[in-house]
């Protein structure tokens, strides 16, 4: 009989104990779980990838704030102002944007692309809100833009720029990799394009330096270097970071196709991909 | 030996008048034809410029405007399509102020396989995956996917279309569908429906040549399909350069230009 009360007490405290256990383990149960089916898993290692491949379809990577006024990257590269030179201001407040505090109404920009479907020229072409491929061949990185088929061919099998090809839209690239940075350098750009969507200008002496890096295996950086002493007092630097697409493919984004170039803004800004 | 100078002559004579050839075997002895510069088959890159004859006669120059020689079988909904068309090329030619060609007055898009005819360099990259036909011309481009994809049809009527390739042999075959029907065909007017299914033939026949036969299939234009040869040349000096339809000062710079090609 003793035997048989002890060992009622000691089950009691026994289910007890057990159910303190079951608790306690319960409770742990996410990392318990986790440890005991992935006993080896230590944080989660980065994908690798080649620092030395861009290629991808890349969509740029933005944080979203509040107000539709500080997504500056939507129609310029940086948040402050550049520094103009007397010049720049004057193109500058002659540019009737429909972008930006001082934005006109679309039937009053004399933006030349909503004028005429012109090209974008570069680096605006950056600046609609639409994919580009990166496809890299021996002698050229090739960035193929969807907005209007533009694109920025980047020769990197040592040539020098050719001055013969006249003034161009999308200028004249040549590059080099320094280590894991491929630095791009454009020139010969004519002067019939915004360098931004709000109007800040560029002459034909508008040399661009690119400074492109895999971050890693989903992100690449462009560090954009402006430098236009007609237009702006000293060189400056803009940063657009973007992020891989794996599964998107460039389709086609006709200006033409538009049929008010209010739906180009409201496509723009209403991703639908 | 004889004192012969009149022999001696003779015989000199005949080893002069052989001599060219004579010296010319000495001097390179193996060349009979050159033979062919080595090329991968697989490779298409490089920039390419259509090849064509060069035929006495303006009128004989079909390939300015149009694919074949011979006017292409075209249903009656083709026809009444093509007879609206007013085109400034060909023996039927309008004004440029008179045509109605989409190009010419509102500067779309060209479209596929229009973009060919006109006389500007293409180049070709090849990644994994891919093989991109890049176009002088508007910065337009034909990018055939070659990853086994199927083709994909929620991307909607496209002025290019969408094209997938494999590899038969030596030989690309892209199949190009999934038009608008904003284009025309070629610069004369022929039609061409948002049913039209291009199917291309491509080999590079050697170093500096690639061939691209043009399968037209398109019911509802075009009473059986129809083919169309192009040759291409490799260009190995070259570079694309730009020429945007907007900087056309007046289209009657583009047929002048188009008539009198001045290269780099």
């Amino acid at each position: 009989m003793k035997v048989r009360i002890g060992r009622a007490i000691a089950l009691r405290k026994r289910l007890l104990g057990f159910l303190l256990a079951l608790a306690m383990v319960l409770g742990f149960s996410r990392t318990a779980s986790a440890q005991t089916k992935h006993p080896s898993e230590a944080p989660a290692a980065p994908a690798p990838f080649n620092p030395h491949d861009l290629s991808g379809v890349w969509m740029q990577d933005r944080p979203r704030p509040g107000t539709v006024l500080e997504r500056y990257w939507i129609y310029e590269l940086t948040e402050e102002e550049p520094p103009m030179t007397a010049w720049g201001e004057a193109q500058f407040k002659a540019a009737k944007s429909s972008f930006g505090t001082h934005a006109v109404p679309i039937d009053e920009t004399n933006d030349p692309i909503y004028r005429n479907c012109s090209p974008t020229g570069f680096p605006r072409a950056f600046f609609h809100a639409f994919p580009l491929q990166i496809v890299q061949v021996p002698g050229e990185v090739i960035m193929l833009f969807e907005w209007d088929s533009m694109r920025h061919q980047i020769h990197t099998d040592g040539r020098a720029h050719d001055t013969a090809l006249g003034p161009l839209w999308m200028g004249d690239s040549v590059g080099h990799w320094e280590g894991d940075t491929l630095v791009a350098d454009t020139v010969n750009f004519n002067d019939k394009t915004w360098l931004d969507r709000i109007g800040h200008p560029h002459s034909e002496a508008l040399h661009v330096i690119e400074h492109i890096r895999r971050l890693d295996r989903d992100h690449l950086q462009d560090d954009i270097t402006i430098d236009d002493p007609k237009a702006y007092s000293k060189p400056w630097t803009g940063r657009i970071v973007f992020a891989l697409k794996p599964t998107w493919t460039l389709a086609e984004e006709f200006c033409e196709d538009i049929a008010s170039f209010e739906s180009i803004e409201k496509q723009e800004t209403t991703p639908a991909k | 030996m004889c004192k012969c100078p009149l022999g001696i002559a003779l015989v000199l004579a005949i080893a002069l008048s052989y001599a060219p050839a004579a010296l010319a075997q000495s001097k390179q002895p193996s060349e009979k034809k050159a033979p062919g510069k080595p090329f991968d088959p697989h490779d298409l890159s490089g920039v390419w410029q259509q090849d064509h004859p060069r035929l006495i006669t303006v009128d004989a120059r079909y390939w300015v405007y149009k694919f074949t020689m011979e006017e292409p079988p075209m249903t009656a909904w083709g026809l009444a399509e093509f007879n609206a068309a007013k085109t400034s090329f060909g023996p039927h030619a309008f004004p440029l102020a008179e045509t109605n060609d989409p190009v010419y007055h509102t500067c779309t898009p060209l479209g596929f396989p229009r973009i060919f005819l006109y006389p500007l360099p293409l180049q070709i990259v090849q990644s994994p995956g891919e093989v991109i036909m890049l176009f002088e011309y508007d910065s337009l481009r034909h990018q055939i996917h070659t990853d086994g994809r199927a083709h994909d049809t929620s991307l909607g009527p496209l002025w290019m279309g969408d094209s997938v390739g494999h590899w038969e042999g030596n030989t690309l075959v892209a199949d190009t569908l999934n038009f608008n029907d904003k284009t025309w065909l070629d610069r004369m007017g022929h039609p061409h429906s948002e049913g039209l299914h291009v199917i291309e033939r491509i080999r590079r026949v050697d170093h500096d040549h690639l061939v691209d036969d043009l399968t037209i299939e398109d019911s509802k234009a075009y009473s059986k399909p129809w083919t169309a040869h192009q040759i291409f040349a490799l260009e190995p000096k070259w570079t694309l350069a730009e020429s945007f339809c907007e900087d056309q000062e007046s289209f009657e710079k583009i047929d002048e230009d188009a008539a009198a090609p001045a290269k780099k």
